[in-house]
């Protein structure tokens, strides 16, 4: 039997119905204040930062809300880090892609070792990006790194010039160190939509004669394409807002070779301290993220 | 299967040696960790096995000894500072604290949240999933200079509380749409039969809901421990006194040197836990990794 009491209690506070249980509001405020105050907040601040202009001699800020928007424009620093974070993303992206397709194809069996194999492929993700970072600074290094004395021994690079310290090679060195620890991330995703592919289709092909490449090319490939978006649209916008291992390994140099959007806007906030220039350059960033990213959601129907 | 001998020969090779390739930085690593000095630094040749090895750098690092005196007597060899300031301890007690906590305010906020938009339709729901996407997309530094101001006005500047909050920010929207697709895999029908043998919504969520979803709590908790772990910008740009491990360890670069075996210690130190966490939850990783998209 139901105890009348509690019943009748319940009936003396009667809240608005958007604070009971039944109502969404309760569920959701705490999330959404959160997002609200520590994240929407920012951004809207970092607007009003940017309408700023910074006298740097005298530290005094004049409201001119265009300053900063036509110097972001004007910056050639800007235009080259723009250029510096499309190579990285585009070049990483590819050769990420590509790495894990094939390893999670290579990886993609039930016999005895290959889940060992799987879990260790793994490891690399779990490694801080800042440890990474150093990690290849360390095999990086000129006189007792040890991917510099490989690559001594095969003659493809001289003492004199260490990797980290020519341009395009700085570029190479820390796309590499992501590589090592992003591409498991695409092997693992490639292995769940390899593993979720029907088997028929493959059975009959088989059947009918098909090489193993054209299965690949005519099947596995046209299945696997709404995982492959969305594993590139993923790892392209960490890409894109890249700043961790700039900032270990190079920190932007040498001189600008490795300058990201990001790392860009973190110097500008850092060593400058030129506050409104620096929400500019970040807001640019969050801007081209965001038309980037819909533009390809709307091009490959992305869904989540 | 159809495969001969030669070519399954031929694959197993093939994957050893990749993902040997993929594990070295981390064994070269752990070998660096317990090298000594003359061993890491040697320029004429690189010491692979022939070492005596020593946990001389764990020492100083995790267990917080001061360094031994060098050759020199008593001068330190490199770094500009003293002694301690390779003790690690204290960062290790700061990541855990920012890590658990966030991770601990993360699952709730995300629970509460996932729940009502698995389980309600109203207006906006779409939209409001949408905004909570886009807060993945969002760079850190777009946020990082307005936030150091915020968390500077409201006291958080340097705290625990003010990490965990930033790292509670970039989790959430990852957490909600993860904790989101597992509540969908369950059946409406259920919270309807529960709630028709008299449960509120809340009992129906805490007593039916969350025992249902527990490997997957299990897989998100995890995920947001990971990321709050290994975090790197928001812990540089918010902190100055309390540092978590990524940000302590780039401390030790100096401009005189780096300290390479004190490094390598602590990295390896900090990528044990986050491994065997991963591992525990190693089904639902991938669900994880894509926000929920992929099922598996």
């Amino acid at each position: 039997m139901r105890d009348p009491d509690s019943r009748a209690g319940n009936k003396l506070i009667r809240l608005p119905r958007w604070l009971t249980s039944e109502h969404p509001f309760p569920w959701l405020f705490p999330a959404s204040a959160m997002l609200i105050v520590f994240g929407l907040y920012p951004v809207l601040y970092s607007l009003w930062l940017s309408m700023f202009k910074r006298n740097p001699a005298t530290r005094i800020e004049t409201f001119r809300p265009s300053w900063n928007w036509s110097k972001v424009f004007a910056d050639d620093r800007v235009i080259d880090a723009v250029s510096v974070t499309l190579t990285y993303t585009f070049v990483a992206l590819t050769i990420q892609l590509v790495l894990g397709l094939g390893i999670a194809l290579l990886l993609d069996s039930d016999r005895k070792g290959f889940g060992l194999l799987r879990s260790l492929m793994i490891l690399p993700l779990v490694v801080p990006p800042a440890v990474t970072g150093m990690m290849f600074l360390l095999m990086y290094d000129g006189s007792f790194g040890v991917i510099s004395h490989m690559l001594y021994g095969l003659g493809l690079l001289s003492p004199s010039t260490p990797i980290l310290a020519g341009g395009t090679s700085a570029l190479w060195g820390v796309i590499i160190a992501d590589v090592w620890q992003w591409t498991p991330f695409m092997v693992l995703i490639m292995l769940a939509g390899l593993r979720a592919l029907p088997k028929d289709p493959f059975e009959a092909a088989a059947i009918d004669g098909a090489t193993d490449m054209q299965a690949f090319f005519r099947l596995t490939l046209p299945m696997m394409s709404k995982i492959i978006a969305l594993a590139v649209l993923i790892r392209g916008i960490d890409l894109f807002r890249i700043y961790d291992y700039i900032k270990v390994m190079t920190d932007s140099g040498p001189v600008t070779a490795t300058d990201t959007l990001s790392a860009y806007a973190g110097t500008l906030y850092f060593k400058n301290a030129d506050f409104p220039y620096a929400s500019t350059v970040a807001l640019f960033t969050l801007i081209l993220v965001v038309i980037i990213a819909n533009l390809f959601i709307k091009i490959f129907k992305v869904r989540f | 299967m159809h495969d001969s001998t030669l070519k399954l020969t031929l694959r197993y090779l093939v994957s050893i040696l990749i993902v040997g390739i993929f594990v070295f930085p981390i064994a070269w690593w752990g070998l660096t960790s317990v090298k000594p000095i003359s061993a890491v630094f040697d320029k004429d040749r690189i010491v692979v096995f022939d070492f005596e090895p020593t946990l001389e750098n764990y020492r100083v690092t995790v267990l917080g000894y001061s360094k031994r005196g060098s050759k020199e007597d008593g001068k330190t060899l490199m770094g500009t500072s003293g002694n301690n300031s390779y003790d690690g301890r204290s960062s290790i007690v700061s990541s855990v604290i920012v890590a658990v906590g966030s991770t601990l305010i993360t699952t709730i906020f995300a629970l509460l949240a996932s729940y009502g938009l698995s389980r309600m339709r109203f207006w906006g729901s779409q939209g409001y999933l949408n905004w909570i996407l886009s807060q993945r997309f969002l760079p850190p530094v777009a946020i990082i200079v307005p936030l150091v101001f915020i968390f500077h006005d409201m006291g958080l500047r340097d705290t625990h509380a003010g990490l965990i909050i930033a790292h509670t920010l970039i989790n959430i929207p990852i957490a909600v749409l993860l904790l989101k697709s597992f509540m969908d895999d369950i059946p409406i029908d259920i919270d309807q039969a529960a709630m028709i043998d008299g449960a509120t919504r809340f009992q129906c969520f805490w007593m039916v809901i969350l025992p249902m979803v527990k490997g997957g709590l299990a897989a998100t908790a995890v995920l947001c421990f990971v990321f709050s772990w290994t975090e790197f910008l928001l812990s540089l740009f918010l902190t100055s006194s309390i540092r978590t491990i990524p940000v302590k360890i780039t401390t030790y670069v100096t401009s005189t040197g780096s300290e390479w075996g004190y490094i390598s210690a602590l990295g390896t130190s900090a990528i044990l836990p986050s491994f065997i966490f991963i591992l525990l939850v190693q089904r639902h990783l991938v669900r994880g990794l894509t926000m929920g998209a992929i099922k598996d």
